[in-house]
């Protein structure tokens, strides 16, 4: 086992005692506040998604929000259809008679969180087969993205008869698991979207320690001498994005769950760059990293826009400037440096005697010549 | 035929102020390679600006553009020395950097002047139409069209025949050589993003009476804006041109055989696809490196 491998191990230990034991302690099991920070774990997902791409294989993926939105809309298609009988109420607003055949298997939940994993994967792929078989790299790989984004959230508006238009997908039921009517402002559903987390982060921790994350970064610093060592680098790409894009899937199906709506807001712009903000603040080479910072963003804009209504989007502009500039690896980097000094200062201490003796025989000989 | 006409009148009208937010966002991401993704609000700066400058000066819309020009740059000069500059060697970093001054910028905008949207007044001058058959043409849109081809023919005298441009075209080449031969080329970027800047600020005041002044109206501009640039090819003001007639007639005639989001949708897609198979854009620089 390597070092690194163990500290992101300890990291992990402790980032989950934190979830499942101190969140739920501190806020007294109260299902509004767990409700609250339930949210905030979705979005660590998307985060620790877009750190996949972005950290490990240098791939500034601006899109993010595109396949989380497809996911979330899976996944209130298939709660839509369990609150309504027969047609959605909104398609009958539209003047759509029958329901559209790509609605129809969304009533099994089993299709349903298959789609939201695999139909953005898939989204993700085609665009990362596209992409990166002409060598793309870069900044046009964030512009090639972030032009699907603004393309695919038109889509989805425009397709009002399908997705519900501007208004999104509202008037959800609950979902139906095994036979359990979860309930999102219960402990366990809390612990459901933890327990997700966590799977997520061990995905993650996986690939960044394999052979195929080693690779990925061996691409993100030299993508020409990778290609000349032998490796298929835009299938090692379009494979990172096809993960990356099931995750953010999965984080889209429980953030529904947990808003209990779906709206193309999920899709804009500033929501994709939103998600790159907070893997910033936590630091994009570390899923935990990025995860913690996702949860510590929307945390503080849960408390902070509360009592600052106005000012706390230019406090979050500020931030992120002043973290661009002075901490370009995030807390991550901060961390790390920190602990790298400390056993440094160790290292240095222990070494001390050894080290001075030899310096002063060295003087005297040629204080003596 | 005249719908063809009078659609292709608004696809050029487009296109001309997608090509002065444009050619300040090429000049930028040419010379120094940073992404600003706060063109659009020094857009937006530009169009309160004139609002301002209206409201309580009582200037039309003419007389308020060099003024807004030079306020608009003095705040990109600012930006540059402050923020931008500590970035030149992380260019993806700067994508995130921009982002979030434009952040700054946009609330600073919300929380001073308010969200609710400006109205401003077009030129007297400039009211009527002018028609040829059935095509109708207002004259302020074709004072804008004229308006962009001669910043167009400015910025491209301004590279290519003073020894600002000299300069900066030896800066775009090879930033060591150019500051072997005692180019400062610190300087000369500080003046390349004030001049985008001010250009993205005249912008902003010509489309006051077209479109509604509002804090959020830089978002969905930039991202046109960016597409041209990166289409347009790096650096290459000729390039920006084609592809913002090109960008505007698409969308426009697109919009006319289907709706206008679906033709923005084709128009996008098309892009992706000519950005994948010309990821250098229309018009690349053939410089040896």
């Amino acid at each position: 086992m390597t070092r690194k491998l163990s500290y992101d191990l300890l990291a992990f230990a402790a980032f989950m005692l934190v979830i499942f034991l101190v969140v739920p302690t501190v806020y007294d099991y109260d299902g509004f506040e767990l409700n609250t920070f339930a949210r905030y774990l979705s979005l660590a997902i998307v985060a620790l998604a877009l750190s996949l791409s972005w950290g490990s294989a240098g791939l500034l993926n601006l899109g993010q929000a595109a396949t989380f939105g497809i996911g979330s809309y899976a996944m209130a298609m298939h709660l839509k259809l369990r609150a309504s009988d027969g047609l959605p109420d909104f398609m009958a607003w539209n003047n759509v008679e029958t329901l559209p055949w790509i609605w129809v298997p969304f009533h099994s939940l089993g299709f349903t969180i298959l789609a939201g994993l695999l139909v953005p994967a898939a989204v993700g792929g085609i665009i990362a087969t596209f992409m990166f078989r002409a060598r793309i790299a870069g900044v046009f790989v964030a512009v090639i993205t972030l032009a699907f984004l603004v393309a695919f959230q038109l889509l989805v508006i425009d397709q009002q008869g399908m997705t519900g238009g501007q208004n999104g997908l509202t008037g959800l039921a609950q979902l139906n698991l095994f036979g359990w009517e979860v309930d999102t402002y219960s402990t366990a559903f809390y612990y459901l979207v933890a327990g997700c987390l966590m799977i997520a982060l061990a995905v993650g921790l996986y690939v960044s320690h394999s052979k195929f994350g080693l690779i990925l970064r061996a691409i993100r610093e030299d993508a020409e001498r990778t290609r000349f060592f032998g490796y298929n680098v835009a299938s090692f790409e379009t494979m990172i994005f096809c993960i990356s894009a099931a995750l953010a899937g999965w984080a889209g199906m429980l953030y529904v769950l947990v808003l209990e709506f779906a709206s193309p807001t999920y899709m804009s712009v500033s929501f994709s760059l939103a998600i790159v903000i907070w893997v910033a603040v936590g630091g994009r080479e570390s899923v935990i990293a990025a995860a913690i910072g996702a949860i510590l963003v929307n945390a503080l804009e849960g408390r902070l826009s509360d009592v600052f209504v106005e000012g706390w989007n230019l406090m979050l502009g500020v931030t992120f400037v002043l973290v661009v500039i002075f901490m370009p690896r995030g807390l991550f980097g901060l961390v790390t440096s920190m602990i790298k000094m400390a056993t440094e200062r160790v290292r240095i201490r222990s070494h001390r005697p050894h080290a001075i003796k030899p310096i002063k025989a060295n003087s005297q000989s040629e204080g003596r010549r | 035929m005249d719908v063809l006409f009078n659609q292709l009148f608004s696809g050029l009208s487009m296109a001309s102020i997608l090509l002065v937010i444009a050619l300040g966002l090429a000049i930028i991401y040419g010379s120094m390679g940073v992404i600003n993704l706060a063109h659009g609000e020094f857009v937006m700066l530009g169009a309160y600006a004139t609002w301002a400058l209206q409201n309580f000066f009582g200037f039309s819309i003419l007389v308020a553009l060099p003024f807004v020009f030079i306020a608009v740059a003095l705040v990109g000069w600012v930006i540059e020395l402050v923020i931008v500059r500590r970035l030149y060697r992380r260019p993806l970093d700067t994508i995130l950097a921009t982002w979030g001054i434009g952040i700054i910028l946009q609330q600073l905008v919300r929380l001073g002047i308010g969200a609710e949207s400006r109205f401003v007044r077009g030129p007297a001058i400039l009211d009527g139409n002018l028609t040829i058959g059935a095509v109708v043409m207002s004259n302020y849109r074709i004072f804008v069209i004229l308006f962009s081809i001669g910043v167009l023919t400015a910025t491209w005298a301004l590279m290519t025949r003073t020894e600002f441009g000299m300069k900066l075209r030896a800066v775009i080449q090879n930033r060591e050589i150019s500051e072997c031969y005692g180019i400062e080329a610190g300087k000369i970027y500080s003046l390349t993003f004030a001049y985008g800047a001010g250009l993205a600020g005249i912008a902003g005041a010509l489309i006051t009476p077209l479109y509604s002044t509002i804090p959020t109206m830089g978002t969905t501009l930039v991202v046109d804006a960016f597409l041209v640039v990166i289409i347009g090819g790096l650096g290459s003001v000729i390039g920006a041109a084609a592809a913002a007639v090109m960008i505007g007639e698409v969308t426009a005639i697109f919009s006319m055989v289907m709706n206008d989001t679906l033709g923005r949708i084709a128009m996008l897609g098309c892009i992706i696809v000519l950005i994948r198979f010309r990821p250098r854009g229309l018009f690349p620089e053939t410089i040896r490196r």
